[in-house]
Parts: structure tokens; C-alpha cells; sequence
């Protein structure tokens, strides 16, 4: 069965923003009404970051516990899922940046995914969704050693929360050092599929001009995980080998330039076709989390809500239906 | 239990704030995002009638528009007059043939649905009709029945909404305007909030005159008129020392309205009519009309359902 939930990102544009409670309930509340029955949480550090890992929902929410509270009280089911970069490292512990590519890191990254997933499991959640390396402009080479060493990581990780009932999802984005050298597919067929799963996030594999159906049809039994968003454009000029793509390709639009790289479900102007990525999953017996997510939405509760009716009007029918 | 939405949209685009009236994505944007969050229908002004002609081509096909998105209908529609004492103040009885002349045209315009209510504002702005006499509030009363008598023709109950700075507001005033109305053809729209902050308890003069309600605005405001704001020139609503914004969501922090025991008055009243939401120029002091439109729907479906539900069950 397939079950709904919203990423909460989009709600915190930069690091000062989106952090009193007030702010987080009517969140809560806005994604609960417009349909969803779970929120995706994305890793942060420091204080200004409420909902960033388990220290700060224990300073913010007296422990996970009460943070699931928090969460129920705003008639939401679960938190689905959290999104972890261990490119971020935390203040909490002082540790840096953990690279997946570097052996030296990985204890550094399962500790960290191991963390969260031991709060996953409190609040309701069933998948860490992780990005497993960096963008393509800081790693432009992929060799195979790269690719196993990535791979034993995430392995490593994989082994190390599936007794938490946390399953592990690799993410794959527009800007990812595995959009080059076939590396997506490189890195799947290097990991243990009875361990490491991948989320399908539609808008990405569209950005990155790769086709989500395809790939839910080559590899259902890996999809763990989906990140359902509508993309507006094609990155086919290649800038996402351009030094600091998040800004200026992801953020700034690029040379084209791009306003928004994400829009809503279902809009005239999106190009991933969500009804084909639901049939797909449907078609295969998809049993988990589907997150819908607006990232850099000008608006997000407008966002939430236009998803939201294109969930309850477009896409639940197709699932009833099966 | 159904509810409906009470237009009163604000939306950011790239060339500034906008209504949903705007473009045909606008509206189409509005009407999604009112359905997702479970509204049944939503509520207008007649003034859009104009628009609606442009653009829709008839009201008809307006409400096509709105079906075709998960609404079922369009329910009320507010009569936003533009009083003024020379030609159009329910207190002067030489301008109530131009005003019932306009109900006629009024109700022929929207004859092409069916409407629950056409709502009014009963007076004119305070100031306009200060001091506020018997005299006048019954010279008011007596256009208000003939108006009802013209709308009820039409099929469409003629229902009065009391402004805070209208020349109805205080307690007196309602009371004396309500013996002086016909039940059958004049009847009460309450909104919460505006006769909260009139200090008029929204509980006890809905109690007193259920028989009559024939709908609700369900709205909060954080504030009520304690200096007498109601009659300040030239206007209270925008201009009010007390606060730039009168007018919230309910489900937020720090509202008066005790909307569980409105609730429980309108399930004990056994009243079975459409609940309608406004929260009027919620965009002020970086509010959003689309995210408290939300927020207000959550609460009437996770607390204010359950609140009837319970009394129902007593």
C-alpha cells in the first residue's frame, strides 16, 4: 500500500528561518489537511534547526517521544522518513563533514545514520533517505575503487539499521557526482540490494534528463523510497558540473536561467508525468512511503495544498483503482 | 456538516499580490487549493458578477468551473453596497427605491443558480448613521423587509451581517432592529468575530436568535473595540487605532472567539445549514490567505467536528 507523506523542507529556505513552534504546528497542520498522513524530515545542526536531528526535537520536544506527540497532535501518522547528508557533520558531536567516498569516514557516516535511525523508528518512520555522495563539480571522477568504497559504506549502513525496522534509501539529484559515468547505475549494482534500497525522486531524475519510470520499471525491487515533485526544465547544458551548482545552477538558475527547477504536481508546465510513476509503482506492488515535495517552493503552503488536491483528485483514484 | 470557503483570496506572483480573479490559472489555482483542504463549496461577492460575465460567460458556467475542481457549489453571496446618503442608506427612506431597485437587478444577475443567501451589511457605516435612532433603525427595517420579500421571490433568503462599524452593532441596536424585521423575510448571518469585537458575546446573541440564523462567518480576531474604533472617520475597518489587522484565522493563537462553545450552541440549535469560513484581509502584518485558509479547516475538522459530534451525542 502506498502511503502519503510531505517533505517539510521547503519550509526552511535559509538557516534562520522556520524555527519557533508555532511555525513547525502550522506546518504540520497545513501538510495534515491538504491530505498527507505523514512528514518527511530533512538532517540539520545547531540550535536554529528544531527538526534537524535528535538532540535538537530533545531540546525542542523533551525527546523523539514528544516530538511524535507534537506530530500527532496535528493529526499526522508518522514521520515517514528523514533525509541525511553526512556531508553536513553536526556541532552536536563536533564532528565534520563525513565523506562516503573516503574509508576513514564511514564509521563517522554509520554512526550518524544510525542515530537517526534509532529516532526514525520512535517517531513511526520506515526509511532514511540518504544522499550517498557529493555533487559532480567537487567529485568529477567516479572510478571503480570510488564506486566500491561508496558502496561498502552504504552497505555498511544498510547492515547496521535494518534491526531498527529503518530500511535505507540512496537518493539520486540533478547534481550528483553519479549523474556522470553511468555512476547511478554503476553504484546500485555495486551495493547488496538486500540492503540498500534507492528513492525514486522523480523531479531530480527529470532535471537530470533521466526517465523515473524507466527506472521504477528496470529496478522495482530497489525502489524504497519515492520523492514525488514536478520538475520545469532539463539541465542539458551540463551545468551541474559547475563549480558550486547548488547556488548558482540549483538556487540561481543557471545560464538559462531556470526561475524554478520544482513545481507542483500536475502543472502545465511540469514534465514528469506523476500519473505514469504512480501506474509504475502500483504496477509493481510498491509498499512503503510515497514523499511529495516542493524543495525552494516560493510558497509553501500553496504548494502543499495544489499538491495535495492533485493527490486526492488525480493520483489516490489511481491507486484505489488498483 | 459541510463548509464553505468565503472569498477573500491573496496570492503572491511575480508581478505582486493578486486575487484569484485574476486569470483562469488563478482562479483555477484558488479553487484546488480550497477543495484540497476539504471546503465543500465557497462563498462570494456579487460585485464579481462583472468579471464572472467576462471571463465565464455566465454565472452558470462559473460554477461549472468551480464544480469541475471537487466543489459543489457556489452557496452565499455577500451584497458589499457602497452606501452613501445621497442615493443608497437603508436609514433614509428617499433612497430605498434605488436600493430595491438594485435587488432586483441584483437577484435577476444570479438567477442562473441556486443561492442559499444574499448577505447584507443592514446600515450604513456607523458615522454615516449616528446618533442611531429607533426611528432610523426601524426606517432600516422597513427596507430590509421588502428587500426579503424581493429575494425570497427569487428563491434566495436575504440574511444581515453586522459589521463592527456598521450602524447595527451594539446589543440595543440588534435587538431593536430584530423586532422590527419580519422573521419570515429578514434573517441573521453571524459572524463571530465582528460581533466580538462590537463586545456583543457571539454565543448568547446567536442563542437569542437561532431561529433566525440562517448562516455564519467562522472567524477570530485577537482584539476587541474598546475605544471606539466603530465610528472612526473615514474608516475603522483598515484604519483602526486599536490594530491594522481585526481579523484572523480561527485555529490561531490568542483569538477571543470560543469557537467550541459556538459549536456546541449551533449543534443544539439544530442547525443544519452550510458553516462558513472568512478570515477578511488575513494577509495584513505578513499573514497568507492561502496557509490560515488551511490552518482553519484543520481546525474545523480536528476539533470543531469532534466538539459536535459530542454534542450531538448528549
Amino acid at each position: 500500500m502506498i502511503r502519503w507523506s510531505y517533505a517539510i523542507n521547503q519550509w526552511k529556505p535559509s538557516f534562520d528561518d522556520f524555527t519557533r513552534r508555532r511555525d513547525h504546528e502550522r506546518a504540520l497542520r497545513v501538510i495534515s489537511i491538504s491530505g498527507f498522513t505523514g512528514v518527511e524530515l530533512t538532517t540539520g545542526t545547531g540550535r536554529w534547526e528544531p527538526l534537524g536531528n535528535p538532540d535538537q526535537l530533545a531540546a525542542n520536544f523533551g525527546s523523539a517521544a514528544g516530538f511524535a506527540d507534537f506530530v500527532h497532535d496535528a493529526a499526522l501518522e508518522a514521520v515517514s522518513s528523514w533525509f541525511f547528508d553526512p556531508l553536513l557533520g553536526f556541532r552536536e558531536d563536533l564532528s565534520g563533514p563525513a565523506d562516503p567516498a573516503d574509508p576513514a569516514a564511514h564509521d563517522s557516516v554509520v554512526s550518524h545514520a544510525t542515530w537517526f535511525a534509532e529516532a526514525l523508528a520512535e517517531l513511526g518512520g520506515e526509511v532514511l533517505v540518504v544522499r550517498p555522495t557529493a555533487s559532480a563539480w567537487q567529485r568529477p571522477e567516479l572510478d571503480d575503487a570510488v564506486i566500491d568504497t561508496i558502496a561498502a559504506c552504504w552497505n555498511d549502513v544498510g547492515r547496521a539499521i535494518a534491526p531498527l525496522g529503518i530500511r535505507l534509501a540512496l537518493h539520486f539529484d540533478f547534481l550528483s557526482a553519479l549523474r556522470s559515468h553511468d555512476g547511478l547505475e554503476r553504484l546500485l549494482a555495486a551495493t547488496d540490494p538486500a540492503l540498500v534500497g534507492f528513492s525514486v525522486d522523480t523531479g531530480e531524475f527529470a532535471a537530470a534528463g533521466l526517465d523515473p519510470v524507466a527506472f521504477i520499471e528496470a529496478h522495482p525491487d530497489r525502489v524504497a523510497h519515492v520523492q514525488l515533485k514536478n520538475a520545469a526544465a532539463v539541465d542539458d547544458d551540463d551545468e551541474y558540473l559547475r563549480r558550486n551548482a547548488e547556488h548558482h545552477v540549483k538556487k540561481g538558475g543557471g545560464e538559462k536561467p531556470v526561475p524554478r527547477w520544482f513545481l507542483e504536481l500536475g502543472v502545465a508546465a511540469g514534465i514528469v508525468d506523476a500519473e505514469a510513476v504512480v501506474r509504475a509503482l502500483v504496477s509493481h506492488g510498491y509498499d512503503g512511503w510515497v514523499t511529495v515535495e516542493s524543495d525552494l517552493s516560493p510558497h509553501p503552503p500553496t504548494s502543499a495544498m495544489l499538491n495535495g488536491w492533485y493527490l486526492q483528485h488525480v493520483l489516490q483514484p489511481i491507486t484505489a483503482a488498483s | 456538516m459541510k463548509w464553505s470557503y468565503m472569498d477573500h483570496w491573496r496570492s503572491p506572483s511575480p508581478n505582486g499580490p493578486i486575487d484569484q480573479w485574476q486569470t483562469y490559472d488563478s482562479m483555477d489555482r484558488f479553487l484546488k487549493q480550497v477543495a484540497a483542504v476539504g471546503y465543500d463549496a465557497i462563498d462570494t461577492f456579487d460585485h464579481r458578477y462583472f468579471t464572472i460575465i467576462d471571463q465565464y460567460g455566465s454565472v452558470a458556467n462559473y460554477q461549472e468551473f468551480v464544480q469541475e475542481r471537487g466543489l459543489e457549489r457556489i452557496v452565499n453571496t455577500f451584497h458589499a453596497a457602497a452606501y452613501d446618503q445621497r442615493n443608497y442608506a437603508p436609514h433614509i427612506a428617499s433612497t430605498h427605491d434605488n436600493i430595491l431597485e438594485d435587488f432586483r437587478v441584483t437577484m435577476d444577475r444570479w438567477s442562473g443558480i441556486q443561492l442559499d443567501n444574499i448577505i447584507v451589511m443592514p446600515a450604513t457605516l456607523y458615522y454615516d448613521m449616528e446618533p442611531v435612532t429607533e426611528d432610523k433603525i426601524k426606517t432600516t427595517a422597513e427596507l430590509w423587509n421588502k428587500v426579503g420579500a424581493i429575494t425570497l421571490d427569487a428563491g434566495v433568503k436575504l440574511t444581515c451581517h453586522h459589521e463592527f462599524f456598521c450602524g447595527i452593532q451594539s446589543k440595543e441596536e440588534l435587538d431593536t432592529f430584530y423586532a422590527y424585521t419580519d422573521p419570515a423575510l429578514v434573517n441573521l448571518f453571524v459572524d463571530t468575530a465582528q460581533h466580538c469585537i462590537a463586545s456583543v458575546d457571539p454565543v448568547e446573541f446567536y442563542e437569542k436568535y437561532a431561529d433566525r440564523v440562517t448562516g455564519f462567518h467562522f472567524k477570530d480576531t485577537r482584539h476587541q473595540d474598546l475605544v471606539g474604533d466603530y465610528r472612526r472617520r473615514p474608516d475603522a475597518e483598515l484604519m483602526g487605532t486599536t490594530t491594522p489587522r481585526w481579523f484572523h484565522e480561527m485555529g490561531d493563537e490568542g483569538g477571543l472567539v470560543d469557537f467550541e462553545a459556538f459549536m456546541r450552541a449551533v449543534v443544539r440549535n439544530g442547525y443544519d445549514g452550510w458553516l462558513s469560513v472568512e478570515h477578511d484581509k488575513a494577509n495584513k502584518l505578513g499573514g497568507d490567505h492561502a496557509e490560515s485558509t488551511a490552518i482553519a479547516r484543520w481546525y474545523a475538522k480536528n476539533v470543531l467536528e469532534k466538539v459536535a459530534r459530542e454534542e450531538a451525542a448528549k
